[in-house]
């Protein structure tokens, strides 16, 4: 059992350096521009960004697969009631389904814009460190501060927590195979029994978290941290030429997708 | 309590963590032999397979190469698994999975798993209990966290005992427990010694493995580097300086005074003996 938290895959590509902030811009403002811009045309324009940012992050297709297989069954769902529900003149039909030409095509849209939306969002998962997503999310937010929205502490909330997830998954590990060294087994009996056979783990594992909690909190103390204060990092995020560009490739891209 | 000892012979072992893209080696060809009733330090730095080794014996993590051969039995033979559970493992820092809300029925845990008699559990419970220096009528009741640390690492110790094992795997025993911590687990484990009981110290503690081990097998990276009895002769225990362990004290001491290795106490007390 090994802690694969999202998708990313460390690199140096061109797409990994881009600065976080950025590509969180150009993903939000690309995805915004697919839902509203309709038609074959302009998706095969987005279709393509697309292709061409994964050969350019050198993530292994192999890696993208493993992203893309848990949304296939939706993308499947969504082209089977779009071609059966959709609008338009029977011209295929069994029993009570009825299948038109303007809800087959509307189908094969949809799927296909829900897998260019999962590419171009993968695209931001894989080349960035969910670190970097938290300062990017953190700093983009700050406007929010003027409503006393804790947006500083929320990132650092959620950076601790994606520190602790691997350890956690170990932990739980060994905490099960000690358990079993005594006896215990987690895959006999009904619902029931295996949640009862789980309390051995889930004490203990919460015991610890709380602990490691407890310290966590004193030695930030102890390094002088104080909530509601500005911090300053050890990697400031920096925009670079390159980010300009980046901004500048999608501006071409919208126009591009609205002018096909 | 023991019922005989249980031979443990791990032919050519191998095993790697799933770790990420790429497996991580932890055991390399590991030739591991404890005789029944044997006493076995296992020494090496850390991560060079101590506790991987352990587990693996353990049948907990399933060998990617070799075999565990546990007294006549192979892997495959009916009643290997029965044999497995006569192997008492006690993790590093054990307390740590305490977890019911009274040192008795934290310690009758595994005699319950095992689906024995309420009676039987009682019984095992209560001589556990007794065997690690905790009273039964006076710590049983008790919950676990309110035990000081060297409590609670002896009544983890209990928690095997209780299930009556053949042969202890005890993985770092004396870590992070304080000096008098370690004296009274210290005696746990020599009159366990006194009774028969196989075992295996995995440990960086020298002085310690030298007082309860007849053998030692020195692992690193994976691999045996070193096995057999202390080689006390042609000065060979200086392969433990080589992978950052210390030559026991009282064989250090013995080798300065120039007396004959062979006959190096075990104890400060038979040292005295000999010296006086």
């Amino acid at each position: 059992m090994r802690a694969t938290v999202a998708q990313y895959y460390p690199g140096i590509s061109l797409v990994h350096r881009f600065d976080p902030r950025c590509k969180v811009v150009a993903v939000a403002v690309l995805v915004v521009a697919l839902f509203v811009r309709d038609g074959f045309a302009a998706l095969a324009v987005f279709a393509a960004v697309g292709v061409a940012g994964l050969a350019l992050s050198r993530v292994p297709l192999a890696w993208v697969w493993r992203a893309l297989r848990p949304v296939l069954w939706l993308m499947a769902l969504t082209f089977v009631l779009q071609a059966l529900f959709g609008p338009g003149d029977e011209f295929w039909s069994v029993g009570p389904l009825h299948v038109s030409r303007r809800g087959l095509e509307q189908a094969a849209f949809l799927s296909v814009r829900l897998i260019v939306i999962v590419v171009i969002g993968s695209l931001l998962t894989f080349t960035t460190s969910p670190i970097a997503l938290t300062d990017a999310l953190a700093w983009l937010g700050r406007p929010l501060r003027r409503l006393r929205v804790p947006t500083e502490e929320l990132a650092l909330m959620a950076t601790i927590a994606l520190r602790f997830i691997p350890t956690l998954f170990e932990e739980t590990d060994t905490i099960m195979r000690a358990q079993r060294a005594r006896g215990a087994d987690f895959s006999r009996g009904g619902p029931v029994r295996r949640a009862r056979a789980l309390l051995p783990v889930l004490v203990p594992l919460f015991v610890m978290s709380f602990r490691r909690a407890d310290d966590l909190a004193l030695a930030m103390e102890a390094r002088c941290y104080t909530p509601g204060v500005a911090r300053t990092r050890l990697h400031p995020m920096q925009a670079r030429p390159r980010d300009a560009l980046l901004l500048l490739l999608v501006a071409a891209t919208i126009v591009a997708a609205m002018l096909v | 309590m023991t019922s005989g000892g249980l031979e443990v012979v791990c032919e050519r072992v191998s095993f790697a963590y799933e770790e990420g893209r790429q497996p991580v080696p932890a055991l390399a060809d590991v030739d591991f032999r404890v005789g029944a009733g044997e006493r076995v330090a296992l020494l090496g730095p850390t991560g060079s397979g101590k506790s991987t080794l352990l587990q693996v014996v353990r049948g907990l993590l399933r060998p990617d190469g070799g075999s565990v051969r546990l007294g006549d039995l192979a892997p495959d033979d009916t009643g290997y698994g029965e044999l497995q559970r006569q192997i008492g493992l006690v993790f590093q820092q054990p307390e740590l999975q305490l977890f019911a809300a009274t040192a008795r029925d934290d310690v009758a845990y595994g005699p319950r798993q095992l689906g024995w008699s309420e009676e039987d559990v009682e019984t095992a419970t209560a001589e556990a209990l007794a065997t690690v220096g905790l009273d039964p009528a006076e710590h049983g009741p008790r919950h676990p966290y309110s035990l000081s640390g060297g409590e609670q690492r002896r009544l983890a110790l209990a928690g095997v005992l209780a299930m009556r094992p053949r042969v202890l795997l005890l993985d770092e025993p004396f870590v992070s427990l304080d000096p008098p911590a370690r004296r009274d687990l210290s005696q746990v484990l020599h009159s366990l010694m006194a009774r028969g009981m196989g075992l295996v110290l995995a440990t960086h503690d020298v002085d310690r493995a030298w007082a309860l081990c007849d053998r030692r097998v020195v692992l690193a990276a994976g691999r045996v580097v070193a096995a057999g009895t202390w080689d006390l002769g042609s000065g060979g225990e200086r392969v433990l300086g080589e992978y950052g362990l210390e030559v026991p004290f009282l064989v250090d001491l013995w080798s300065r005074l120039g007396r004959p290795l062979a006959t190096t106490p075990r104890s400060a007390r038979e040292a005295a003996e000999m010296l006086a």
